[in-house]
């Protein structure tokens, strides 16, 4: 293939272990990066998963590293950034691809779980693209991918505060992608929809029939089908795309 | 299948409308590098001709077929040729359109030739062109349909109204496309480019400031956006309008001029 190719570049998938986070990875290692992925807890399944993902990257032939990473410890993902770019390479691409969605009514959420899906979804982020941008930015060349969910303009019950995350992770894309274009550092969002691995579907027959009816094409999303519009947004070659939102959600979203 | 051959465009056709210039011409090529077949469409035939010379030199077919998109039975016409040519078509790029139509005149101004002009040219020349192919992509089973709109599309302005309006129909067209076909393994997407200039006279460059990148699109940018929602890649996607335009909308609440204020003073 002429175009996308990532060789040579180094990427960094953040975030807890997700449903993507695989997918990601992989078809950035496929297309020719080595590859680096953080979870956010040192949870034996976590770790477990990390280290799987890590070994299918590096039998593609690519270096990175797995590591246990807390994102909202400015001080702690200074300080592995630095390790990884100085032992793998200088991180070229940041994928912001956050896990950590409460579902249930609004007024039943405690704060403590609205301050972690903040700080899961959005605070974490933010710190990490800092650390990272601050690189790139000075480096003069940088992609920043956030996955977001299309919950970030669309009213689904029970989601509240997760949907507001996804609305403000938008918000941090369009602005950082204007304030960084000109320093060489694209940033975008990567819109997903319902995914095989949402609790709901996967326990209720009833509803993943009904949503597999509902979305045009005919089926919940997977990791796969971001793969192609990550690696796009990542390439060399979308150096004029940037504070855009590319939505991969079988076309859901335009029900409405 | 491993990603990069996930956008390999071999074995395929695709017919590219305005395929005789600028970002029509840069698409066809990038298809072609991708792999595919390239059915070149256009007013007049000599720069299709051009096109298919490059097209050629990329190992590719090319068949040109000037065409007036704006008239149905030349379309119909210029589709058949096409699937008798090459058997089948995968792919077709709606690119065709240009914004001189009424450009500058206020409501009372403008006449009916202008506003049937300015919306065949860029609304009228997609619907032909995707309903003179519909049936052959649903026949096989695999379809995409690539729309190309304009940031303007998105945007109002004082006394624009064909070019907006038309490309505001094209984004509306992507997804009415979408939603009806896509039991079909038919995709409709669209590429909203942002300024990409067709001749960068002195003039023009000393305006590339006021970007929010601070340069145009190249034009050589444009190509891949266009293989990759023609590929297989793009598997999940349909309905979307994907915006190549340096950030042009994201900025366009801050006055141009306003240069953006990049971190360490650099330009």
């Amino acid at each position: 293939m002429t175009f996308f190719s990532l060789a040579g570049k180094h990427a960094l998938v953040t975030g807890a272990v997700g449903p993507f986070q695989r997918a990601l990875a992989v078809a950035l290692a496929e297309a020719g990066a080595d590859v680096s992925l953080t979870t956010a807890s040192a949870q034996l399944d976590e770790e477990v998963q990390a280290n799987s993902i890590f070994n299918e990257c590096w039998s593609i032939g690519r270096r990175g590293e797995a590591i246990t990473l807390a994102l909202t410890d400015e001080v702690a993902v200074e300080a592995a950034v630095a390790g990884l770019e100085e032992r793998i390479a200088p991180i070229d691409i940041l994928v912001n691809a956050p896990h950590g969605a409460v579902i249930k009514p609004f007024l039943e959420m405690t704060a403590e779980e609205v301050g972690a899906t903040f700080n899961t979804n959005l605070a974490g982020v933010m710190v990490t693209t800092r650390v990272v941008g601050r690189r790139m930015v000075e480096r003069g060349h940088g992609r920043v991918v956030n996955l977001v969910s299309i919950l970030h303009d669309r009213g689904v019950p029970n989601t509240a505060v997760y949907a507001a995350t996804q609305g403000a992770l938008l918000g941090l894309t369009k602005s950082l992608g204007i304030e960084w274009i000109r320093s060489g550092v694209t940033v975008n969002a990567l819109g997903f929809g319902f995914t095989e691995e949402l609790a709901g579907p996967q326990q209720d027959p009833e509803l993943r029939a009904a949503l597999e009816r509902y979305i045009p094409l005919q089926r919940l999303e997977r990791g796969e089908d971001l793969q192609g519009a990550l690696v796009y947004l990542a390439s060399d070659e979308a150096g004029f795309v940037t504070s855009e939102l590319l939505v991969v959600d079988g076309a859901i979203s335009l029900h409405g | 299948m491993p990603i990069l051959d996930r956008f390999d465009l071999s074995g395929r056709t695709a017919i590219v409308t305005g395929a005789g210039s600028n970002l029509g011409r840069e698409m066809a090529l990038a298809l072609a590098e991708a792999g595919a077949d390239i059915v070149g469409v256009g007013r007049r035939p000599e720069p299709l001709e051009e096109t298919g010379a490059l097209v050629r030199e990329r190992g590719r077919r090319f068949l040109a077929r000037p065409t007036d998109v704006t008239d149905s039975a030349e379309v119909n016409a210029m589709v058949a040729a096409a699937i008798a040519e090459f058997g089948t078509i995968e792919i077709l790029v709606n690119n065709a359109g240009g914004g001189a139509a009424g450009r500058g005149k206020t409501l009372p101004e403008l006449t009916d030739e202008d506003w049937h002009l300015g919306i065949d040219t860029n609304l009228t020349s997609a619907f032909f062109c995707s309903r003179a192919i519909i049936e052959h992509f649903v026949e096989h089973e695999h379809g995409r349909i690539i729309n190309v709109t304009s940031g303007w599309g998105f945007r109002g302005a004082r006394d624009r109204y064909m070019y907006p309006i038309s490309k505001a129909g094209v984004i509306s067209l992507t997804k009415a496309l979408a939603m009806s076909y896509a039991r079909a393994n038919v995709r409709s997407s669209c590429i909203a480019p942002g300024a990409f200039p067709h001749e960068l006279t002195p003039e023009v460059e000393n305006r590339a400031g006021l970007q929010p990148a601070g340069r145009f699109g190249r034009m050589n940018e444009i190509g891949p956006l266009a293989v990759f929602l023609a590929s297989d890649a793009a598997e999940y996607l349909s309905g979307e309008t994907v915006l190549i335009d340096g950030g042009a909308i994201a900025a366009g609440v801050t006055p141009a001029g306003i240069a953006p204020v990049v971190p360490g003073g650099a330009a």
